[in-house]
C-alpha cells in the first residue's frame, strides 16, 4: 500500500486510497510525499525514514485510530518533534479538543480546501 | 287581574329551589301524607304543596286536582310567599286582588284560599302549603296555627330530603374516591405532621410488601434507605418535594423508588399526601432512552463521516483540477475519482433515507399485503440484474410455502440487500443458493428463506456486528457499499415480525436464514 520514498519528509496516513491521493497531490509543492494506509504501516515508515510532518486521518478503519497514533508519536521522545495534522470528518468541538489533547499541531475538518491544507502544512514546516 | 310583585331575594330563592332538585320529580309519600291530612282536617276539596318556580307554580303534592302546574301570574301562593304568616282569602270573588283571576272565574272555581309559606333550610321561601275550597268560608286562629304546623312539617320534609340527597352524593363520591385510590397504579399515602403513615392504598401495600394495618403509624423515613430531606415544617402548604432513591420492603429487601410528597392542611393540621412509585420501570425506561440516544448520536457521527469522506474527494479534487495543471491521464483519473465518489455520496444518501423512512414509519408505515415469496424474490433479483452476476443465483422454491404478509417494496429492499451482500462477498462465478420452504413459526405457519454463499465468511465479531449501521467488516474494502444494507435488512425483517439467523465462519461462506410468518397466521 505504501509508496514511501526514502527522502520524503511528509507522510500521509489514510485508509482510503482516494484521500491519500488527494493529500499527496495537494502537498506535492512541498516535496516528496510518502503514504501509508494504517497506523502500523505509518510507524514502520517513520522508523525507517526521517519525517517532519504526518497528515493523519482520525478514522483509520480497523486497528489504531489516528488520535491514538498521534498521542503515541507525541509521547515518544524520538518522534515527538514530528508535526501532526489531524484530518477528520467530525468537526464537533469535543472531537477537535480530543485531537488537540492528543498533541496534534492542527486539526482540519473534511471536506477541506486543498489550498488551506497546503497553507497549514507550509506554515508548520516553516 | 293583578300580578304579584316578586320577592326581593327572588334570584337567590330560585337558585335554592333549583339546587333542591325537587322540581318535576315524582310524587313522594312524605308530602302526600301531609296534603291528605290537611284536606281531611280542614274539610277542603283541594290541598297542595306548591313550589314557586320562575314562571309557574308546580305542585309537588296535590289532593283534589289533576292540575300539575299553573302560571305564576295567576297564582295565589306567590302572594303567600311574599309575607311571613298565613294568607287567608275568605271569598276570592269579593277580593279586588282575585275577583277576576281565571282560577276564580273558571275551574277550579276558587272561592276560599288559605296558604302558609314553606321555607328551604336556609330560610328562602320556595312555596306554600295551601288549602282551596269552592265555597267561601272563615278560618279561625286555631285553624291558622294548625296550617302553620303542617307547613313546617312540609319544610322539615324538604330539609330531610335534601340531607338524604347530600348523603347519597357523599357516599357516591366516597365510593368514587375509594375506587380511584384502590385502583391507582401508584402507591398513595397520607402522612401526619411527623411523617408517620396515616393511611395507604393497596398499591402502596404491595410496593412495601406489607399490609396496611402494619404500616400505619410507621414513619415514612423507616421505609427508605436514604434520608429524605425536605419533609418538615419548612415545607409550605401546597409545596412538593420529590425524591429518587431506594425503598425498603418489610422483608428488608431494597428496591428503587420514586417518592413525591406534597404538604397540605387538613382539618387545621399539617398533613402530607405522598405518591410512591417503583423506580425500576422508570430506570429501565431511562436506560432504554439513553441507549437509544447514544446509538443515535453514534449513528449520526458515523453518517457524518460517511458523507464527509466522499465529499472531501469531490471538493478537493475538483479544486485541484481548477487551480493546477495536470497531464491528461492524471486529469482523467481525478475526474474519474470525483465521479465515483459522487456516486458513493448519492448511494449513501439514498440508503440513509431508506433507513430513516423505514425506522420513522415503523409498523404503521408498512403497506402490508399478501405476497408470494417467489414473486418478491423475482422482483428483488430483477433489481439486482444491472450489477450482472445474476446467473450465479440458483433459486429453489417449495410450492407448499404459503404467501407472506409483507410490504412488497420494503421486503424487496431487504432481499436485495441480503442477496447483494452474498454476491459481493463471494468469489466471482461462485454459486449463491436461495431457497424458500414452509416451516412452523411460533406455533403457526411460517416461510423460510435461506441464502447460502461460498464466500469469505465472517468471524464471530463480524457476525455480531453485522446489522450495525455503517459496519463494513473491513475484510473487503474494495466492495462498494455504505455499510447500511444489512441494517436496512434487519429493520425491515424486524418490522415484519420475522427472525434472522446467521451461520458463518471465515473461509466457509455464509448462510442467512430468514423466517417470516405466513399470511394466514398474521393479521395485517
Amino acid at each position: 500500500m505504501s509508496d514511501a520514498g526514502a527522502d520524503a519528509s511528509i507522510l500521509v496516513v489514510d485508509d482510503q486510497r482516494e484521500l491519500r491521493l488527494l493529500v499527496r497531490i495537494t502537498l506535492q509543492p512541498l516535496g516528496k510525499i510518502a503514504t501509508a494506509a494504517s497506523a502500523e504501516e505509518a510507524l514502520d515508515h517513520i522508523r525507517r525514514v526521517p519525517t517532519r510532518l504526518v497528515v493523519l486521518d482520525v478514522w483509520l478503519g480497523a486497528g489504531q485510530s489516528g488520535v491514538e497514533f498521534c498521542r503515541a508519536l507525541k509521547n515518544d521522545p524520538a518522534t515527538a518533534a514530528i508535526k501532526v495534522i489531524l484530518l477528520s470528518a467530525n468537526g464537533n468541538q469535543p472531537d477537535i479538543d480530543a485531537g488537540m489533547a492528543a498533541g496534534a499541531d492542527a486539526y482540519v475538518v473534511k471536506p477541506y480546501s486543498p489550498r488551506d491544507l497546503l497553507a497549514r502544512a507550509t506554515q508548520l514546516l516553516a | 287581574m293583578l300580578d304579584a310583585t316578586l320577592p326581593i331575594d327572588e334570584e337567590r330563592r330560585l337558585a335554592v329551589l333549583l339546587n333542591l332538585n325537587i322540581l318535576d320529580t315524582p310524587a313522594e309519600e312524605r308530602f302526600d301524607r301531609i296534603t291528605r291530612m290537611a284536606a281531611r282536617l280542614f274539610q277542603v276539596p283541594i290541598a297542595l304543596v306548591s313550589l314557586i318556580d320562575g314562571e309557574r307554580q308546580w305542585f309537588k303534592s296535590r289532593v283534589g286536582t289533576e292540575l300539575a302546574e299553573s302560571p305564576r301570574s295567576t297564582s295565589f301562593c306567590t302572594h303567600t310567599m311574599l309575607q311571613d304568616g298565613v294568607l287567608v282569602i275568605e271569598d276570592a270573588s269579593a277580593d279586588a286582588r282575585f275577583a277576576s283571576n281565571p282560577m276564580v272565574l273558571a275551574d277550579p272555581h276558587v272561592r276560599f284560599y288559605a296558604g302558609y309559606p314553606v321555607a328551604a333550610p336556609d330560610g328562602s321561601k320556595i312555596g306554600t302549603l295551601c288549602l282551596i275550597d269552592r265555597a267561601p268560608r272563615q278560618f279561625s286562629e286555631e285553624e291558622r296555627a294548625v296550617l302553620r304546623d303542617l307547613a313546617c312539617m312540609v319544610a322539615h320534609e324538604v330539609a330531610a330530603r335534601q340531607l338524604e340527597q347530600a348523603l347519597r352524593e357523599q357516599r357516591e363520591s366516597e365510593a368514587w374516591l375509594r375506587g380511584l385510590l384502590d385502583n391507582a397504579p401508584d402507591g398513595v399515602m397520607m402522612l401526619d405532621e411527623s411523617g408517620a403513615i396515616l393511611s395507604l392504598n393497596p398499591h402502596a401495600e404491595e410496593l412495601f410488601g406489607c399490609a396496611s394495618a402494619v404500616l400505619q403509624g410507621r414513619s415514612v423515613h423507616s421505609l427508605m434507605v436514604e434520608t429524605i430531606d425536605g419533609i418538615g415544617a419548612a415545607l409550605q402548604d401546597g409545596q412538593t418535594v420529590s425524591f429518587h432513591g431506594n425503598g425498603r420492603r418489610f422483608d428488608n429487601s431494597i428496591f428503587p423508588i420514586a417518592l413525591s410528597v406534597r404538604a397540605m392542611r387538613l382539618g387545621g393540621q399539617r398533613r402530607y399526601a405522598a405518591i410512591v412509585r417503583d423506580g425500576a420501570r422508570r430506570r429501565e425506561a431511562d436506560r432504554v432512552i439513553r441507549e437509544s440516544d447514544a446509538r443515535r448520536s453514534r449513528y449520526l457521527a458515523t453518517a457524518t463521516h460517511e458523507l464527509r469522506t466522499p465529499m472531501a474527494s469531490v471538493l478537493g479534487f475538483s479544486e485541484l483540477l481548477m487551480k493546477r495543471d495536470f497531464d491528461t491521464k492524471t486529469g482523467n483519473e481525478l475526474v474519474g475519482i470525483i465521479h465515483a465518489q459522487a456516486g458513493v455520496l448519492i448511494s449513501v444518501t439514498n440508503q440513509l433515507l431508506d433507513l430513516a423512512r423505514i425506522e420513522a414509519g415503523g409498523r404503521p408505515g408498512l403497506r402490508i399485503g399478501t405476497h408470494g415469496m417467489g414473486v418478491l424474490l423475482a422482483e428483488a433479483l430483477q433489481a439486482l440484474a444491472p450489477q450482472g452476476s445474476l446467473e450465479r443465483v440458483v433459486l429453489t422454491l417449495d410450492p407448499a410455502a404459503a404467501p407472506v404478509a409483507a410490504d412488497p417494496q420494503r421486503m424487496q429492499l431487504a432481499l436485495v440487500n441480503l442477496i447483494g451482500n452474498a454476491l459481493h462477498y463471494s468469489p466471482p462465478g461462485s454459486q449463491v443458493d436461495v431457497s424458500v420452504a414452509p416451516v412452523p413459526y411460533r406455533g403457526m405457519a411460517g416461510v423460510q428463506v435461506r441464502v447460502t454463499d461460498r464466500g469469505i465468511g465472517m468471524t464471530e465479531e463480524q457476525v455480531a456486528r453485522l446489522f450495525e449501521a455503517f459496519y463494513r467488516g473491513g475484510a473487503m474494502p474494495e466492495v462498494p457499499g455504505s455499510g447500511l444494507g444489512m441494517a436496512i435488512f434487519k429493520e425491515v425483517i424486524d418490522l415484519h415480525n420475522g427472525t434472522i439467523a446467521i451461520d458463518s465462519a471465515p473461509g466457509r461462506g455464509t448462510t442467512a436464514t430468514l423466517v417470516l410468518p405466513a399470511a394466514s397466521g398474521e393479521t395485517p
